[in-house]
């Protein structure tokens, strides 16, 4: 990540500050090799990842103000497992691979499954078009068409295109995900 | 504070000393590490460390012409007699070491250039493999991920090249062309190496992964280890056991070799470890690696793979 974008995080963090010892539960999902993992490392200013066997955690704290991510592994072996990280999330972010059509229907099932879930209720979604530097990536507003967004009637939800292996994109998301959490 | 006091006071007193040995026992400081110092890691450390604190010029020149070798991988069998034989002429002429009078001292200096510049250059070598992406048009990285396949499971051939069968030997769809990601091709190596080098203890392990309660995806949590080893390997922690092991020049092998340990060890650790499900994976990786951190911290470490398996 950029030095510039490590301070556009901060900032949002410290425009939090109203909220002092307030810990928020982000929740990462998607199907493997959509880019959690590099998302939540984006956060940390690291690069290299490998496929995510169980679940990674981190915490960006500032001030009193923690935001705890978790990023749980996409295999469909592991995608039982979702269900034991639901509780007491306060914003669902769900990855997409925009570059792999073939499985944008995969992705969509898994999708409207999570937002059928009792604890996941009223949870605002967060979509991420990730990987857009692909050639043959597909916009935000496709993905967004082909994952029924506007049919969500429940719940805030938005879509955020980004690079996550350049850090481009990450911040915008978040930044809509803070403002959320703080009119609630 | 007290460090950086410490760090001043060595700074001024350690050439003092140097003279004060150098004249009671007339022999040089690197002379009395090759003699005193156990061979292997306890002697490459010491005689490492020598030469960084080195201030005199010519032996800075030596070690940075060294790392400059290193770093471009020039380091071969056809070049490291010439390089071996340079340092040591170096060293011999800077602190005026008579070669007759001290016969071992060329010999085993030389081991320890060989084992210090060998693990730097390894380190570049690892580097370049996870580097370089997997790629379905590269005839050479399709091949050897068929031969994994191969190798692990020898009666059931593959339907496709894009099949569900893959998930049985544990990537996570039905192409692991993306699940080798940031380790890149060194993943692939390792796990050909391991399957091919130790053909039970791979079927072994994978029948382990395939547990009922205690199961794991065997190739993810293979390109998780190669990332741990590539860790342990980069921050210097390898080098203990990297130096007791190695005979000769440490290549790529010793990689491979110190991989398997790796993969073998913690498949034990795991099942012992009793999880839960495979959502534990990331904590009982970490008590693993702490494990084999606390390990190569004792300077006599060997990692030596229990052949017995391979062997039933």
């Amino acid at each position: 990540m950029t030095p510039c974008s490590t301070w556009g995080l901060l900032a949002i963090l410290r425009k939090l500050r109203s909220n002092p010892d307030k810990e928020l539960r982000l929740l990462l999902l998607g199907l493997d090799n959509a880019g959690k993992t590099t998302i939540l490392k984006s956060l940390a200013s690291e690069d290299i990842t490998t496929p995510t066997q169980g679940f990674n955690i981190k915490s960006v704290q500032s001030e009193g103000f923690k935001l705890n991510v978790w990023d749980i592994g996409g295999a469909r072996k592991i995608r039982p497992y979702w269900r034991n990280y639901f509780e007491n999330t306060d914003v669902l972010i769900y990855v997409v691979d925009s570059a792999d059509i073939k499985r944008l229907e995969e992705t969509g099932q898994e999708l409207s499954e999570l937002l059928l879930e009792e604890k996941l209720r009223g949870v605002p979604l967060l979509v991420y078009a990730n990987k857009q530097d692909l050639g043959h990536a597909v916009t935000a507003a496709e993905i967004a068409e082909g994952l029924g967004l506007h049919n969500i009637k429940d719940r805030d939800w938005q879509i955020q295109s980004c690079i996550a292996i350049e850090g481009k994109g990450v911040k915008e998301g978040l930044e809509w995900a803070c403002k959320n959490i703080k009119r609630k | 504070m007290f460090r950086y006091f410490w760090a001043l006071v060595c700074w001024y007193f350690r050439p003092l000393i140097k003279w004060f040995l150098h004249h009671t026992t007339q022999m040089c400081e690197l002379q009395r590490i090759c003699y005193g110092q156990p061979s292997g890691a306890p002697r490459a450390f010491a005689v490492e460390e020598t030469l960084e604190q080195s201030r005199n010029a010519n032996i800075r020149t030596l070690v940075a012409y060294l790392n400059d070798i290193a770093d471009h991988r020039g380091i071969t069998t056809k070049t490291e007699r010439k390089i071996l034989e340079d340092a040591i002429r170096t060293v011999l002429v800077t602190k005026k070491i008579n070669p007759t009078a001290h016969p071992d001292f060329a010999k085993t200096f030389g081991k320890c250039v060989e084992l210090i510049w060998g693990y730097r250059q390894l380190c570049v070598e690892c580097e370049e493999l996870r580097k370089m992406p997997y790629s379905v048009d590269n005839p050479e990285h399709e091949q050897k991920l068929l031969k994994l396949w191969n190798l692990l499971m020898p009666y059931e051939p593959l339907d496709a090249r894009v099949t569900k069968q893959w998930q049985e030997i544990g990537f996570q769809g039905d192409d692991p062309k993306t699940d080798f990601r940031g380790m890149g091709i060194l993943g692939l190596e390792n796990l050909v190496y391991f399957a091919q080098e130790y053909p039970s203890m791979a079927t072994h392990v994978l029948s382990h992964s395939n547990h009922p309660r205690y199961g794991y995806a065997f190739a993810i949590v293979g390109i998780n280890l190669t990332s741990m080893a590539l860790k342990l390997l980069r921050d210097g922690s390898a080098k203990t056991h990297i130096y007791n092991s190695s005979k000769t020049l440490p290549t790529i092998r010793a990689f491979h070799q110190f991989y398997c340990y790796l993969f073998y060890e913690f498949d034990g650790f795991w099942i012992d470890s009793k999880p839960s499900n495979m959502m534990e994976f990331s904590s009982i990786q970490e008590k693993f690696e702490n494990s084999i951190r606390i390990a190569l911290a004792n300077p006599s470490t060997v990692f030596r793979i229990n052949v017995a398996v391979d062997n039933i």
